[in-house]
C-alpha cells in the first residue's frame, strides 16, 4: 500500500468515527423531553392568550406579557439544559471528551442560525411583526440542525428539513397560527424524532 | 530507518473497504443494531450480512440475535480480538504514512541540495 492510499484510508476512518460519534450523541430522550416542554409551553400560552396567534400575547396587560416572556425563557433554558446534561452524560458513558470535535461541530453548525434568529427576532419585535417570530425560529433552527446533520447521519438532516418546510409554510401561509406551528414543530416533531432515535438505538445505549 | 511494511502485515479482513467502515463505526460504540449500521453506512441488507459474516468468522465481530417485542433485533459489537486487529491496522497505516513522509522529506532535501 502506498503512502497516499494509507493517508486517504486514515482520513476515511477518522471521518467515519467522527460521524458515528455525532450519531451516538443524537439526543433521543432529551428530544422527547424538549418536545414535551414545548407542548407544555404552548398549552400555558394558549391558556393565557386564548388564541393560536402568538402575536396576541403582546396585547395582554404588561404584567401578563412579562409572565409570558418569563415562562418561555424558563422553558427554553430547561429544554437546553436537560439536553446538554443528558447528552453530556451519554457522551461520558462512551468516553467521549466533553469538548471533542463532534461537540464543536454541532455547536458551530447551530451558532450562526441561532444568531440570525435572534437578530431577526429583534427586528420583527421592533417592527411589530410578531406573528413571524415562530416561523423564523423554525426555519433558523431547522437550518442549524440540517447543517449539524451534514456531519452525522440522515435523521437529523430530515428533522432540519422538516423544520425548514414547516417554517416556510408557516411564514408564507399561516403566520397567524404561531402557537400551533410551535406545538407541531418544537413539540411534536421533536417527540417523533426522539422516539425514532430511541427506537433505532435498539437496546438503548443512547436512551 | 524503520523496516518496510510487508504486504502480509496488512490484515486482509479489515483492509476491505466495507469491512473497514463497519469496524471503524463499531470501534467508537459499545454496540450497534444491524439497521443502524446498515443506514449509517448506506449498505444493503445482503452486503452488510455478507461482510459481517466474514468479520464474525475471523472472530472480530460478535453478532447477537434477539427479539424486541415481536421484532427480531440483531446487535453487533467488536470483540477484543477485533479491537486489537483494528488498532494494529491503524498502526500499520500510520507507519506507511510516516515512512512515505520520511521518503518525501529525504527526496526534498536531495532536491534542495541539487538546486542552487
Amino acid at each position: 500500500m502506498e503512502h497516499d492510499e494509507a493517508l486517504a484510508r486514515m482520513r476515511e476512518i477518522q471521518r467515519i468515527m467522527e460521524r458515528t460519534t455525532l450519531y451516538t450523541l443524537l439526543p433521543g430522550t432529551p428530544a422527547v423531553i424538549g418536545g414535551v416542554l414545548a407542548l407544555i409551553g404552548c398549552a400555558i400560552s394558549y391558556a393565557m392568550i386564548h388564541s393560536l396567534d402568538f402575536a396576541r400575547a403582546f396585547s395582554l396587560p404588561l404584567q401578563a406579557q412579562i409572565g409570558f416572556c418569563i415562562m418561555w425563557t424558563v422553558i427554553g433554558v430547561a429544554a437546553v439544559a436537560q439536553e446538554i446534561a443528558l447528552t453530556a452524560r451519554a457522551a461520558q458513558r462512551q468516553g467521549i471528551p466533553p469538548m471533542g470535535r463532534p461537540w464543536r461541530v454541532a455547536g458551530l453548525s447551530l451558532t450562526p442560525s441561532v444568531f440570525v434568529a435572534v437578530v431577526l427576532t429583534i427586528k420583527l419585535l421592533m417592527d411589530g411583526d410578531i406573528q413571524y417570530i415562530v416561523p423564523v425560529w423554525m426555519m433558523c433552527y431547522g437550518t442549524g440542525v440540517y447543517a449539524a446533520g451534514l456531519f452525522s447521519l440522515r435523521m437529523p438532516r430530515l428533522l432540519g428539513l422538516a423544520f425548514i418546510a414547516m417554517g416556510t409554510v408557516g411564514l408564507l401561509v399561516f403566520p397567524q397560527y404561531g402557537l400551533l406551528l410551535a406545538a407541531l414543530s418544537f413539540g411534536l416533531l421533536h417527540i417523533i424524532f426522539g422516539l425514532l432515535v430511541i427506537n433505532q438505538a435498539g437496546r438503548g445505549h443512547r436512551k | 530507518m524503520s523496516k518496510p511494511i510487508m504486504p502480509e502485515e496488512i490484515d486482509p479482513v479489515i483492509h476491505e473497504r466495507v469491512r473497514l467502515a463497519i469496524v471503524s463505526t463499531l470501534a467508537v460504540v459499545p454496540e450497534m443494531s444491524f439497521n443502524e449500521l446498515k443506514q449509517g453506512l448506506s449498505l444493503t441488507d445482503g452486503n452488510l450480512s455478507a461482510h459481517s459474516r466474514t468479520l464474525e468468522e475471523a472472530g472480530y465481530l460478535d453478532v447477537e440475535k434477539t427479539f424486541r417485542g415481536r421484532r427480531p433485533l440483531t446487535t453487533m459489537r467488536l470483540t477484543q480480538k477485533g479491537r486489537r486487529a483494528f488498532r494494529q491496522y491503524l498502526a500499520t497505516l500510520r507507519r506507511i504514512v510516516e515512512q512515505g513522509q520520511g521518503s518525501r522529506n529525504q527526496a526534498m532535501q536531495i532536491d534542495g541540495r541539487r538546486t542552487p
